[in-house]
């Protein structure tokens, strides 16, 4: 008898074990009334006189997040009949998975933020709303033409551009002054060439001060690429377009400074690479580097020199993706809370918010209003560095948005460092990007 | 001539061990130093060893950031609430695993090694569907549920169990001892150094944890730490490292005073172990 018990304890014990495994012991379904009085209710639909509540999630830590946390509040508090709860769900791919497991568990919120690369990926997988019905066009004359790229997806308008960002070329003007060279920065590649060569000093053998130095990303290949008149993908987004002239220019660029000794490609992994090019650029070891529009305000808060932002260097023409992220609306939203919503991302994004946001956080500011306007006008005047980015713009593209180029970005960033630290020629390294692309975009 | 030998072995093995214990403290101290940095120090090159001055500030903007207080509370109800519970269910199933020949024990037991080596981000979606589903997600037991039963407490258990000596059990059976009493009397003070130690790891690893409580909720209310110290950081822009550096001290303190007070245990656990 008493073995019979063991047994049966240690089966149901050994079960919960396995269960805990894959997912949660069955005693907690005990406990579900008794906690279910504490979850926050989700999604409430509105009654007679009651607000809507409509779930914001965002993924901006830091100062921003507190900022994002306070325009809810004056969203909230001059919107009676609409409570916005914020919350904060980590970087911008932990939201992207924690939105994508919330959409399949039906508790999903009704406004969140998708980084620009990645809305193709969500409006493909049925996840958004079709904001056409509400915009009714007339987000072509509120927004800035060069940020709407990016919210489109099938020719229906998916998002609204929110923090958003633009790569630039920092320039340590105090440096540029002393070797004799414009202080606004090099215009042409040929020009940022020969100011490397201008500021790069040597100590015996050794370099102690480089020109330039970039982290060798997807982000700016991509802004090389398009000064070169190329794209990333084709139009028809089925095929990787780099295999030619325009694709391998940028390489070649780069491996032809590094190999002069001229440019230092930092080294660690993606962000920290980033890291690595603005800690030299502060410490005055390398004398310009590219880096986000939203690095401006730390940098030049760091910085024991005059800091100046510049476009990044035209070879055919001038040329830079944009980044960031934008608002967009969840399709499982009741219409009581799409209804809400849009007020809300209307408001998030309207010249009133976002010329503070902007002036804030070193996003740029979205609409075209904002950027006319005199409050704007007056800050760029104080600051021009901040204007560099907006008037970029003009020759700005938006990012490629396939579903499978989250994963292509991947692929195209590991054979370009390839190519750049010489484990492989120019001409290989694309060559495998475009057959391994083949397998990605086929999809 | 011997005992000069032994001295100069003596001084290699405390160097090794030094140049060891130098390698696994330097993050840590990096970490102390730059929590008492200001801005430039920390990008500055070469870097400063000593902070110039000690900025106490940064510890008090962390702790401003966010509702801290109830962060810390979160955390301790969560990594103690999941440590009593994997006590509770890990002490009777490795003991029964341990001591008693049943129906099916090495199937049962072949099961809860498969549960030992299924990562968590496979599961997670599943998880989180099934919490959805009870109406616990955005509750403090979306937290601790999932990790009630501890496939790695229950097989650490059995094996410290299995160590005992069966005369010891057989006596207590002669004097009448119930099943229940010699585990809680008699198994389980044996196997002390075994449950300090992966007590301690549990609450080390549940206190870190990052990612489930992340996934799991939304509000502040139910949130823990270290959703909190990552809020500090800035996605684009120039991360205040000194402030981040300061919370992750706000993190690490308690372990580090756990550890201080466990750490006779943890060496007999692992002495234990290998004999």
């Amino acid at each position: 008898m008493k073995k019979f018990q063991v047994s049966m304890l240690a089966c149901v014990l050994s079960v919960t074990a396995v269960l805990a495994g894959c997912g949660g012991s069955k005693e907690a379904a005990g406990s579900n009334n008794q906690a279910g009085g504490s979850s926050a209710p989700q999604g409430q639909t509105a009654s007679a006189g009651k607000p809507v509540e409509i779930d914001f999630w965002y993924a901006l830590g830091g100062k921003n997040g507190e900022y994002i946390e306070k325009m809810v509040k004056d969203f909230n508090a001059s919107h009676k009949d609409i409570v916005v709860k914020p919350s904060y769900q980590g970087n911008y791919y932990e939201n992207h998975s924690k939105v994508l497991a919330a959409v399949t568990a039906g508790n999903q919120p009704d406004v969140t933020m998708v980084e620009v690369g990645s809305i193709g990926a969500f409006a493909d997988a049925k996840v958004l709303e079709d904001l056409g019905p509400y915009a009714n066009g007339a987000e072509k004359q509120k927004y800035i033409p060069g940020l709407l790229g990016n919210s489109y997806w099938k020719d229906k308008l998916y998002a609204v551009p929110f923090n958003r960002s633009t790569p630039l070329l920092y320039v340590n003007r105090d440096m540029l002054k002393a070797a004799g060279l414009d202080p606004n920065g090099p215009k042409s590649w040929e020009e940022l060439r020969q100011f490397s060569e201008a500021l790069t000093k040597k100590d015996g053998g050794k370099t102690s001060q480089y020109g330039f130095s970039t982290a060798i990303d997807i982000w700016f290949y991509e802004a090389l690429v398009l000064q070169s008149g190329g794209t990333i993908l084709t139009d028809d987004n089925k095929q990787l377009a780099i295999n030619n002239e325009a694709g391998k220019a940028p390489l070649q660029f780069w491996t032809s400074m590094l190999k002069e000794g001229v440019m230092k490609a930092p080294p660690g992994e993606k962000y920290n690479a980033w890291d690595v090019a603005k800690q030299d650029f502060l410490n005055e070891k390398v004398a310009m580097i590219f880096s986000s529009t939203g690095d401006l305000r730390g940098l030049k808060e760091g910085a024991k020199f005059e800091v100046g932002a510049a476009f990044m260097p035209a070879n055919k023409s001038y040329g830079a993706p944009t980044g960031g992220a934008n608002l967009v609306m969840l399709a499982k939203s009741s219409d009581d809370e799409k209804k809400a919503a849009w007020e809300f991302m209307q408001w998030m994004t309207d010249t009133k918010q976002t010329i503070p946001f902007s002036l804030e956080s070193g996003y740029m500011p979205v609409t075209a209003e904002a950027v006319e306007s005199d409050e704007m006008k007056q800050a760029y005047e104080k600051e021009p560095n901040f204007e560099v980015a907006v008037k970029q713009l003009e020759y700005a593209s938006p990012r490629p948005m396939v579903p499978g180029y989250k994963e292509l970005q991947e692929v195209i960033m590991t054979e370009i460092q390839r190519a750049v630290l010489g484990q492989a020629s120019v001409d290989e390294a694309i060559q495998r990007a475009d057959e391994k692309a083949q397998k990605l975009l086929k999809k | 001539m011997m005992q000069a030998g032994r001295i100069a072995w003596k001084t290699v093995e405390w160097v090794l061990l030094a140049a060891v214990g130098l390698v696994f403290l330097f993050p840590f101290l990096w970490m102390f130093l730059t929590a008492f940095k200001t801005m430039p120090e920390v990008y500055q090159f070469p870097p400063t060893w000593w902070p110039e001055s000690w900025q106490f500030e940064n510890f008090r903007i962390a702790w401003n950031s966010g509702p801290f207080p109830t962060y810390v509370m979160n955390s301790i109800f969560v990594a103690g609430g999941i440590l009593i519970l994997q006590f509770l269910i890990a002490v009777p199933a490795a003991y029964a695993f341990a001591r008693y020949r049943f129906a099916g024990r090495g199937w049962l037991f072949g099961l809860t090694l498969i549960a030992l080596m299924i990562p968590g981000q496979v599961i997670f979606l599943p998880v989180y569907v099934e919490m959805s589903h009870w109406g616990l997600v955005n509750t403090l037991w979306s937290l601790i549920l999932p990790f009630g039963a501890s496939a790695f407490g229950i097989f650490l258990l059995r094996q410290s169990f299995m160590q005992v000596p069966d005369e010891v059990i057989e006596a207590a059976r002669l004097d009448d001892a119930s099943e229940w009493k010699i585990m809680w009397t008699i198994m389980v003070p044996m196997a002390k150094p075994v449950l300090v130690t992966f007590g301690l790891f549990s609450f080390i690893y549940h206190w870190n944890d990052y990612f489930w409580p992340l996934i799991m909720t939304n509000s502040d209310s139910v949130r823990t730490l270290p959703i909190g110290i990552s809020m500090l950081k800035a996605a684009e822009g120039g991360k205040q490292w000194n402030v981040i550096m300061a919370g992750n001290m706000i993190l690490v303190l308690p372990i580090l005073v756990v550890f201080f007070f466990a750490q006779r245990h943890i060496i007999s656990a692992f002495v234990y172990q290998s004999k």
